[in-house]
């Protein structure tokens, strides 16, 4: 039934959102996609996964995934970016592909390659809301989502170094004439944008109950397509487009068969586009900060 | 205050600025005029630390490093670049609040913005609207008023002009030369030659990445070749 697919969607939606989130905050400042996020995604599960199949609770888990993520994000940006700083666009975004590719064989060599599932009786209570059945994984990963949603926003609206952030998004000379250091604002991006990859994967895993090495391909390319579809320049697009896509597939999947949801996906990313290029919160196309 | 010595600034291959000298005292307002392309605006990004450069400038004392203008700042160097510079994706209060980024004494800060809502009312009445939404004539006074919340001792001003009604000009000048007695010094890049000359204790002419003459604003302003070429020919009938 249609509302049961709709929560089902929210929270697939809410991964997207947080991976999404991720992307966008280095992508606004930095203009360069960080392809390698799709990959601290699949760490963060991955690390997630070691802490709970050891029966240690999960924020603990949720802890680890996150400074685990930013941890390498943080390499990523000193090894990957920082140098290419002044290299063409395509040099960094190459370079983190790069750092994806390596990223994968590691995990594939540490915990192999085939799926590892989570422990069937986690979290597989559930309870009804009228017609509707919300399992407690999905109160967790769209309570979780909520939260470190409010707590990017707060940072980003209401705090100096948030201002900051916003300050060199939008145009990097101005940013340095009232004192922001492009090189920490920087770091700061990358170390953000990896807690939120860290969580959300981990938040996946608990979804689908299972991982894999690859996960991070899909879903990343679906952020992707997801903060394509907010409006890459504007953060807040994320919020809006997440939610949109998990429902959309998880309805896809519902009346229309799985072996059709990224068409109907990429589909709807064309078409957005087509409609309204800059994504649905974009502004226009002069708004686009400038290269740091 | 400020001594610029053999100042050479490169866009690519392209020699923008070719070996300028500047001198500026402590409580002066300078002008730097001259026409589209000159290099007035690519010597002052210089100067604030924007721009990678061979010669030397130093302010009170000490030689700056070239492309730091976050450093810079701190030393209480500041500058409105040209076209305001506002930031047009956050609010009036926010742009507000990233003129005291650099602070470190928040209580003050805070204070001081409250003072710069009184002495800039319409600022006060937008304070929660988006920047862009505002004025020319808003905007340039909000970047004014930003610049000024990092406590300069030296504001380098770049077409402050640029775009605005008669009106709203007349009263950036005023602005500006109100900000003298308050102690600041300030770096005025103008085209508007005439009115410029009016508020400023010297000017340097520039053209071509040269400058090609200086002195007292008065002398400028009365000079005949300097108002056949860049004053229109207003005394020259």
């Amino acid at each position: 039934m249609l509302l049961q697919q709709l929560v089902n969607g929210l929270t697939l939606g809410a991964v997207y959102t947080l991976v999404a989130l991720s992307f966008s905050l280095v992508m606004g400042i930095l203009s360069v996609l960080n392809i390698a996020i799709g990959e601290l995604f699949m760490l963060g599960g991955y690390l997630g996964f070691a802490v709970i199949a050891r029966e240690l609770p999960l924020p603990l888990a949720m802890a680890v995934a996150m400074i685990g993520a930013c941890a390498v994000s943080v390499v990523i940006q000193k090894i990957a970016y920082e140098p290419l700083r002044d290299a063409p666009l395509i040099t960094p975004m190459l370079s983190t592909l790069g750092f994806s590719i390596i990223l994968q064989n590691i995990v594939t060599n540490v915990w192999g390659s085939d799926p590892l599932q989570l422990p069937s009786e986690m979290f597989d209570a559930d309870f009804m809301v009228g017609p509707v059945r919300i399992g407690v994984m999905q109160i967790v990963v769209i309570g979780v989502t909520v939260a470190l949603v409010g707590a990017v926003a707060y940072l980003v609206q209401r705090t100096p170094a948030g201002r900051a952030l916003r300050a060199i998004a939008e145009n990097r000379d101005v940013a340095r004439l009232l004192g922001v250091s492009v090189s920490k604002t920087t770091f700061l991006a990358f170390a953000i944008s990896g807690l939120l990859a860290g969580a959300a994967g981990v938040l996946i895993s608990l979804h689908y109950a299972a991982i894999t090495p690859y996960i991070g391909v899909d879903i990343g390319l679906k952020a992707i397509a997801v903060m394509v579809i907010g409006g890459a320049t504007r953060v807040w697009g994320a919020l809006l487009a997440g939610p949109l896509i998990g429902i959309a597939e998880v309805l896809t999947i519902a009346y229309g068969g799985s072996q059709i949801r990224d068409l109907v996906v990429y589909g709807l990313m064309i078409l957005i586009l087509l409609l309204r290029p800059q994504g649905l919160l974009g502004g226009a196309r002069s708004d686009v900060g400038q290269r740091v | 205050m400020l001594k610029v010595r053999g100042l050479e600034v490169f866009y690519g291959p392209i020699r923008a600025v070719r070996g300028v000298d500047l001198d500026i005292e402590a409580g002066e307002i300078i002008a730097l005029i001259g026409a589209n392309g000159a290099g007035k605006t690519t010597t002052v990004r210089a100067i604030a630390g924007l721009a990678t450069y061979k010669g030397s400038i130093s302010y009170d004392g000490t030689t700056l490093t070239p492309n730091s203008a976050e450093f810079n700042l701190r030393a209480g160097l500041a500058m409105v670049p040209e076209g305001r510079g506002i930031l047009g994706r956050m609010t009036v209060e926010d742009n507000l609040s990233m003129g005291t980024y650099c602070r470190k004494d928040r209580a003050q800060a805070a204070k001081d913005v409250v003072e710069m809502y009184e002495r800039f009312p319409i600022l006060s009445a937008r304070r929660h609207s988006l920047a862009n939404l505002l004025s020319g004539g808003e905007q340039q006074m909000l970047a004014i008023a930003r610049a000024l919340l990092s406590r300069p001792r030296l504001l380098l001003l770049d077409e402050p002009s640029l775009g605005l009604a008669p009106k709203t000009t007349t009263a950036v000048f005023e602005l500006i030369s109100s900000l003298r007695r308050d102690g600041l010094t300030v770096l005025l890049v103008e085209q508007k030659a005439r009115q410029t000359l009016k508020i400023a204790d010297r000017a340097y002419l520039l053209e071509t990445g040269r400058v090609v003459m200086s002195g007292q604003a008065q002398n400028l302003a009365n000079d005949s070749l300097m108002s056949q070429a860049f004053l229109g020919g207003a005394t020259t009938p």
